[in-house]
């Protein structure tokens, strides 16, 4: 029965044969998932960070792990725009999947750079706006935090993107995410994804010293589920249902019934990031049983879309 | 673009063979596989390694939970754990592997939990082993610790497939107690001999160093390879020199290796989320040929086994 079971969704204007994508930082940035999963069998993916440069990152430890999650400092190591058209942009050009390049930057400039490149590539159905960067200009500030500066580099972004769809990553670390999805959504995204990592620590208590290289890094995993449900709820009935803007929901998703839920909260479309480390073909899995779910309880994928019960609009 | 076929690298199911307690804090775990599993893990390389998900395993009563890990035994463990194997075994459609291991946090000490029939998900196996030795005479196999794993198995395949190389083993650790080895290893001399049970199997002599000197040679297992390479006078063309275990150790190994020019391979050890390539974790900092400049490469898809020449070590 789940065969014939339709989950494809529109997503800003295109159409996904089922809302489980691949998320950034997590499945290389074409087919290295291949050896464990049939790629074209997913929504979509987000490749890893792309900048207009190669980046080196950070020095290792760039991981440790938590309870029920993991704290990672990568610091956007990535083979640069250059190298990524020449080695890269072949291979996913061979892709049926829908592939979003995640674009990352230190100004404005370097973002627009990048997206300008890519912008006529067919191959590409979209970017995801990574705003969360620390190493950006303007006294340290994150683009991410500031509603302004979302503004003011979702609109060069969008600009520059022309067609192609702009997905704004947002950072959970701020006071009111909705306040910065408005300013997003304002400037032209015609997606978000959200939410990214919240920044962490872990500290080795004989050495005193914070166990990564670089101090902090963002916490992914299960630990950081409920939150980010709550999050994708919260801009949901805020901003996006009115504006019709589309979620890409992340945070900690292991298995269908996590996926569910995120749909159930708001979002149109679901990635898997941490939970590809551990079980690389999950998410076969887990476009299996959103289909045994629809099917089961005679439901379209639209219909579980942002269908949360309660008695008020929405957690204010 | 890679066809996908089904994965050559598991994730597999392997059924517990056995978990052998060999002393302080060491284990041997053998896993089995069948099938596709069986057939992937019979081209297995010394110095690859797999990825086990322990994930769902069982804590040890807390009794018997050393102090200084219970309070990171509560802690509910998530991503895989990379071992390297000590041994593979063939026998017409089932593979086996043994893992040598030590008790050291949250996955490990669930792993001692591991009985004959429990199943263990595998991927596997995973990134690049030690590069064959054509064309030298003297193969020299230096372990720290549980370092040990992993030369035991390329011993195994040196003799088994080079019979003109002539392999020596040198094992160190901080103690005897710390020695991941079974047998009497009280009483060990300080001299070149078949002492390790391990090795010995294979007809490879070895070298037992400790740095209280309770057993073997006292001091540092890269002292013992300093002298012996001053007492044997090898041709540093006719040999190569084998690492595996703290990082300290291979820096010391390289720089042997570096001032008798001698080729050495060293296996790399970093935290890995995936073991996959996709995380970024693993990075192990490398020289770039001709250049002051240092790239990062990826200690699961690059290495673990790196040529000492190339590698930053962090010291």
């Amino acid at each position: 029965m789940t065969e014939t079971t339709d989950i494809s969704v529109d997503f800003a204007g295109i159409r996904l044969v089922n809302p489980v994508f691949t998320a950034s930082g997590t499945c290389g940035y074409a087919d290295e998932l291949a050896d464990f999963t049939d790629i074209n069998a997913l929504g979509g993916l987000i490749t890893k960070s792309i900048t207009l440069k190669p980046r080196k990152g950070n020095a290792p430890p760039r991981t440790v792990e938590t309870d029920s999650g993991m704290l990672n400092a990568i610091g956007l190591a990535n083979i640069g725009l250059a190298n990524f058209i020449e080695e890269k942009l072949p291979v996913i050009e061979q892709l049926t999947t829908k592939v979003f390049v995640n674009v990352a930057g230190e100004t404005i400039d370097e973002y627009v750079a990048v997206i300008e490149r890519l912008s006529a590539e067919k191959a590409i159905a979209g970017f995801e706006l990574n705003i969360s960067c620390p190493n950006v200009k303007k006294g340290g500030i994150t683009f991410g935090t500031e509603p302004v500066l979302v503004g003011e580099i979702t609109s060069a972004a969008k600009k520059a993107a022309g067609e192609k769809i702009l997905m704004v990553k947002l950072s959970p670390a701020v006071t009111d995410i909705s306040v910065i999805a408005r300013a997003a959504i304002h400037a032209g995204a015609d997606a978000l994804s959200m939410v990214n990592t919240f920044t962490a620590m872990v500290i080795d208590i004989e050495t005193r010293r914070p166990i990564l290289a670089n101090k902090t890094g963002g916490l992914s995993g299960p630990a950081i589920k409920p939150i980010a449900v709550y999050l994708v709820n919260k801009v949901y009935n805020e901003v996006a249902r009115d504006r019709g803007i589309p979620i890409l929901g992340l945070g900690g998703i292991r298995n269908a019934s996590d996926a569910i839920e995120f749909m159930i909260a708001g979002a149109t479309a679901i990635g898997i990031g941490t939970a590809n480390f551990i079980e690389p073909g999950c998410t076969e899995k887990i476009i299996e049983g959103i289909k045994e779910y629809c099917a089961h309880n005679n439901t379209g994928i639209k219909e579980l879309i942002g269908s949360l019960k309660t008695d008020s609009t929405g957690p204010d | 673009m890679k066809n996908h076929l089904k994965s050559d690298k598991g994730p597999f199911g392997s059924v517990v063979g056995a978990n052998k307690p060999i002393g302080q804090g060491f284990y041997r775990l053998s896993l089995g596989f069948e099938g596709p599993g069986a057939e992937a893990f019979a081209k297995t390389q010394p110095g690859q390694f797999v990825q086990l998900d322990l994930a769902d395993t069982s804590l040890p009563p807390l009794k018997t939970i050393p102090e200084g890990l219970r309070d990171a035994a509560g802690r509910k463990i998530l991503l895989r754990r990379p071992f390297s194997f000590s041994d593979v075994t063939v026998e017409k459609n089932k593979t086996s592997v043994s893992i040598l291991y030590g008790v050291v946090g949250p996955a490990s000490l669930r792993m001692t939990t591991l009985t004959a029939g429990d199943l263990v998900s595998v991927i596997g196996p995973l990134g690049n082993g030690f590069q064959m030795p054509k064309g030298k005479k003297h193969a020299l196999l230096i372990a720290g610790g549980m370092g040990a794993g992993p030369l035991e198995y390329l011993a195994k395949v040196l003799t088994a497939d080079f019979p003109k190389i002539n392999p020596v083993a040198f094992a160190g650790a901080k103690t005897a107690k710390a020695l991941p080895f079974e047998g009497r290893l009280d009483a060990i001399s300080q001299q070149l001999g078949f002492s390790l049970a391990e090795f010995a199997k294979y007809g490879v002599k070895s070298l037992v160093a400790t740095d209280n000197g309770s057993i073997g040679f006292a001091g540092t297992v890269t002292d013992c390879l300093s002298q012996w390479l001053d007492e044997s006078d090898l041709p540093g063309r006719d040999t190569i020199l084998y690492g595996c275990g703290p990082e300290a150790m291979l820096a010391k190994v390289a720089r042997i290796a570096d001032a008798r020019k001698i080729d050495c391979q060293v296996s790399m050890e970093r935290h890995m989320a995936c073991g996959t390539g996709l995380c970024q974790s693993c990075a192990v900092e490398c020289k770039v040929a001709g250049s002051s400049e240092t790239v990062y490469k990826m200690c699961c898809t690059d290495g673990p086994v790196f040529d000492s020449r190339e590698v930053v070590f962090r010291l």
